[in-house]
């Protein structure tokens, strides 16, 4: 959101339902959305190198239609380099202690093939909010 | 007038006056070291803490920084007021053995062992010298540096103060410079306790660069020249 | 998309792609289906693999007649053809699932419910997960007086460690009628090994942002501060850019939201001392002074920065605050215990499985953190303690391990809630040398100000520091407790007062390990090196002099062939005549056995 709009109360809710709807695969025209974790403790483990491989692979593929973002940590420190991988309908998938290796060999087989890295899985799955 | 309870007398004391005002006033003795009339209160000597409250929520604080209360209930001579008035002493007498007024208060309060390895560091950091310097002097010349056991009075950077006026106040109210005491083993008719300050300077300079000579044992002139 | 990985290759994929390029053209789908040809995706054994984009089909094991029937069925009508698509088969080690992984499913998000799922930079997608939601909440249609009762009622207690009643502390301020009035977060989280409230800062800014807006209306305050440490250059930048954002969406500042409520933030850094996370210390250090404690009354709460009415909350606290505001007091009172409501997130690092931060209701026991969550000790060692409060905490052995997570449990434990930390130990730590830790780290950040804190924390270090080096002696103990209890009860602020706690907890659970070192000279744990001996074992020494040329203080004696000795006089205890030695001939001692030169 750029520039400066004085929100109200009503405004919440428009920007709510819009940005859920951008965020989520499944009504987005995207074909994966991927979020790279970068808290400290993900940054101090090497995730800038993941999101490099991450954004080269794309650019080699010529891919327009995959959303990367960042996040904070995501909770298990010891497992980071984490990312968090979600297709359309989909639940997301996590995978763990990630080497730029790794990460390309999961771009060809889960956001170019569609299939999990199972070798990778950390974890299929969201976190239960309360 | 604000009525609270001190050793089980009822006592009354002004609104904004603290503990120990009112048993100073009552003549309850309370020791003291980093307090004087003149300073603002800085309760770091730990010496005037007393013991406020009842039953099993009693703790201990400093009198002379604890506003008075209706209805407070104070003790000031408590058996855990005591163990700790005596560590405190005990303490501060492992790093400045040489001062009489804390002799004389380890006599009086029975401390009869110090059971720590003496620093002899010629300094409790009570900060009366540097808040007689800002307050009552209005220079800021000293001032403390560091914390933790780094902790130390000096001049900033350790240079040579330009707003020092030498006017020694900072020794004449310091509790371990004022009275020297060679200890409880005076053998000789002489004490020398204070013959440890020698000035330094002279013997880099041909003249006495300051007007302490009596302590000038700083040297922060020295260092300015060495560098 | 055809495989063309070599596997792929050699199984036929190129005559495939051939093929469906042909298959394509005839059919006159050219213009609107591309066939190209990617790298390995690893999935060899099920080559020749096509994948059919952006309908993420998985075709595998195909051969050159099916392709016909692929293209006009799938390319053409828009039908799948099942026969030919990928079937994973059943698991032999299924794909774990989030709800049943230990770490993940026994936590409660509260306070970290975004976490991993919104980028903290953009202001839209903390709103999208009804961010801000509450504060509309409150500045519209809630006074000041039902804000205060709503979080009175939730039963929040502040989560920088003392625990005081939030709910409490906001009505006393409420009530204070100068102006003007402050808010402050304390980010300033200085426990080793605690790290939660970075977490919070740099994940989820907004959620103390909105906490803070809606604690402004509670108390008619008019300008807070945000007091984030300077180790934290990550929490600073996320917190600056959500500030700027809230700002330039009429989120925070002058008349948020259109109702006319005035509230703005600045970013405090701080200078890099623990002692700064005390209150009043960070109030002194907010104003531009050292930061040193002071005597309380009068509470900030009465008279705090530059003497007007204060409220300091912890950076959880203040994110707890728009969930039961948005979600309800009641909803919160459902999680914890009668004393101790809600969830409370814990920094979980040490020798344990799982490390992390996480997040659990009030109540949960230590076992299950440690074993559950954690995952257990790793490498097969024991479980020994658990450090839990930081400096100002205690270790807490085996035994207490079925003790419920709150505030009055640990306290009567002997440790503390405190911000969070919690370490796991395993049985190759020494307790001593744990306490000797936490004593350096409280000397070197006590203010200085206190006799009792400041050569207490430094003559209990002299004398663990010695114990640890085989000085000890037996009326060390005791003096040990003498200074542990005066330090307590004599100083005047938490820092000092809870500096005797690594002591005496120890001391408590652990007395038999402060004994092995005063009065055998051992370290049963293996740690401190002055009381362990490297000494060889004559019937398997062969004389080979390989220990001999390892060390770096010539310490060995020995000739060719002959059993080598160990001078215990000149052992610098570097280990490196055990790792040389191929006959495991050299042992590590701690019994009392000791051959004497």
């Amino acid at each position: 959101m750029a520039g400066k709009t004085k929100l109200r109360i009503q405004d919440l809710a428009k920007i709510r339902e819009k940005t859920k709807s951008l965020m989520t695969i499944r009504e987005s025209e995207g074909r994966a959305r991927v979020t790279v974790h970068m808290g400290t403790c993900g940054i101090a483990a090497g995730a800038r190198d993941i999101m490099d491989a991450l954004l080269e692979e794309i650019s080699k593929a010529n891919l327009q239609d995959v959303i990367v973002t960042t996040s904070g940590c995501a909770g298990l420190c010891n497992a980071e380099p984490m990312i968090t991988i979600e297709l359309k309908n989909q639940p997301p998938v996590k995978y763990g202690h990630l080497t730029p290796d790794k990460m390309r060999k999961i771009f060809v087989k889960h956001i170019l093939g569609g299939q999990m890295a199972t070798d990778l899985v950390l974890a299929v799955g969201s976190e239960t909010v309360y | 007038m604000i009525t609270f309870r001190m050793n089980g007398l009822d006592v009354q004391a002004e609104e904004g006056s603290t503990i120990l005002d009112a048993a100073k006033f009552y003549g309850l003795a309370i020791p003291t070291l980093c307090h004087h009339e003149g300073l603002t209160e800085f309760g770091g000597c730990r010496l005037c803490v007393v013991e406020i409250g009842e039953g099993l929520r009693t703790k201990l604080v400093s009198s002379c920084t604890y506003p008075v209360e209706e209805g407070l209930v104070v003790r000031t001579d408590s058996a855990r007021v005591w163990k700790s008035r005596r560590m405190m002493i005990e303490l501060m007498l492992a790093m400045a053995p040489g001062s009489k007024v804390l002799q004389d208060l380890a006599s009086k309060y029975g401390v009869t062992k110090v059971r720590f390895t003496p620093r002899n560091e010629e300094c409790v950091l009570c900060g009366l010298c540097t808040r007689i310097c800002a307050e009552q002097m209005d220079a800021k010349a000293i001032g403390f540096q560091q914390r933790g056991h780094k902790r130390k009075i000096s001049t900033p950077f350790d240079m040579r103060s330009e707003v020092c006026r030498l006017c020694g106040a900072c020794m004449y109210v310091c509790p371990a410079c004022q009275l020297r005491c060679q200890g409880p083993q005076a053998e000789t008719a002489l004490c020398n306790g204070c013959l440890t300050m020698a000035p330094s300077c002279l013997e880099h300079y041909d003249d006495l660069q300051c007007w302490m000579y009596d302590a000038g044992r700083c040297g922060t002139c020295v260092q300015e020249k060495k560098s | 998309m055809v495989c063309a990985g070599t596997g792929c290759v050699s199984c036929g994929s190129f005559k495939i792609k051939e093929a469906l390029e042909k298959e394509i053209k005839a059919k006159g789908l050219a213009e609107e289906v591309q066939v190209v040809a990617t790298g390995c995706n690893g999935f060899c054994e099920r080559g020749p693999i096509v994948m059919v984009q952006p309908d993420g089909i998985f075709y595998q094991l195909l051969k050159l007649e099916d392709v016909p029937h692929l293209v006009e069925e799938h390319l053409l009508k828009g039908r799948p053809v099942k026969s030919l698509m990928y079937v994973p088969p059943a698991e032999k080690a299924p794909v774990p699932k989030m709800k049943d992984i230990e770490f993940f499913k026994h936590q409660r998000l509260i306070v970290l419910r975004n976490r991993g799922r919104i980028d903290p930079e953009k202001i839209e997608e903390y709103i999208a997960f009804d961010g801000y939601e509450a504060m509309g909440k409150a500045l519209s249609g809630m006074t000041p007086a039902e804000i205060v009762d709503e979080i009175t009622f939730s039963g929040l207690r502040g989560r920088g460690g003392a625990g005081f009643p939030t709910g409490k502390k906001w009505a006393i301020c409420a009530k204070e009628k100068a102006s003007p009035k402050y808010l402050i977060c304390n980010g300033d989280e200085g426990d080793p090994g605690a790290f939660m409230d970075r977490s919070v800062l740099e994940a989820d800014p907004h959620a103390v942002l909105e906490g803070m807006v809606i604690g402004a209306k509670a108390i008619g305050a008019s300008k807070g501060f945000i007091y984030i440490r300077h180790e934290y250059p990550l929490a600073l930048k996320r917190m600056e850019i959500a500030i700027r954002q809230a700002r330039d969406n009429g989120l925070l500042g002058e008349d948020i939201l259109g109702t006319g409520f005035n509230f703005d933030l600045e970013i405090v850094q701080g200078a890099g001392a623990f002692v700064s996370g005390e209150e009043t210390a960070l109030i002194a250090s907010v104003e531009g002074h050292i930061a040193m404690p002071r005597q309380r009354p009068p509470y900030p709460a009465h008279k705090g920065l530059w003497g007007h009415p204060t409220v300091i909350n912890n950076v959880e606290t203040w994110a707890t605050v728009p969930n039961i505001i948005r979600r309800g007091s009641d909803w919160f009172q459902a999680l914890g215990t009668d004393t101790s409501k809600g969830t409370k997130i814990f920094s979980l690092v040490g020798k344990i499985a799982n490390t992390g931060l996480v997040e659990v209701p009030m109540g949960i026991t230590l076992r299950e953190i440690v074993f559950g969550i954690g995952g257990g000790i790793p490498d097969n060692r024991d479980f020994k303690a658990v450090q839990i409060g930081g400096p100002s905490g205690g270790c807490l052995p085996a035994k207490m391990l079925d003790l419920p997570v709150d505030y009055e449990s640990l306290t009567a434990a002997g440790a503390m809630m405190g911000s969070g930390g919690m370490i796991v130990m395993d049985d190759k730590t020494c307790m001593v040398d744990v306490a000797k830790y936490f004593l350096n780290f409280l000397q070197d950040e006590s203010c200085g100000k206190c006799v009792s804190c400041r050569e207490g924390t430094q003559r209990m270090y002299e004398i663990v520091k010695g114990i640890t080096e085989g000085k000890g002696q037996e009326s060390d103990l005791d003096l040990l407790e003498e200074l542990a209890s005066v330090c307590k009860d004599a100083s005047m602020c938490a820092l000092g007062q809870t500096a005797g706690n690594p002591v005496l907890t120890t001391l408590r659970y652990f007395r038999h390990e402060y004994e092995a070192h005063i009065l055998d000279k051992r370290c049963p744990a293996g740690v401190c090196k002055a009381l362990i001996r490297y000494v060889v074992l004559a019937e398997k020494c062969t004389g080979c002099q390989s220990c001999k040329k390892a060390c770096p203080n010539d310490c060995i004696k020995g000739t060719l062939k002959d059993v080598h000795l160990i001078d215990q006089s000149r052992c610098i205890k570097c280990g490196a005549c055990k790792e040389a030695c191929k006959f495991e001939a050299i042992e590590e001692q701690r019994e009392e056995a000791i051959q004497v030169i």
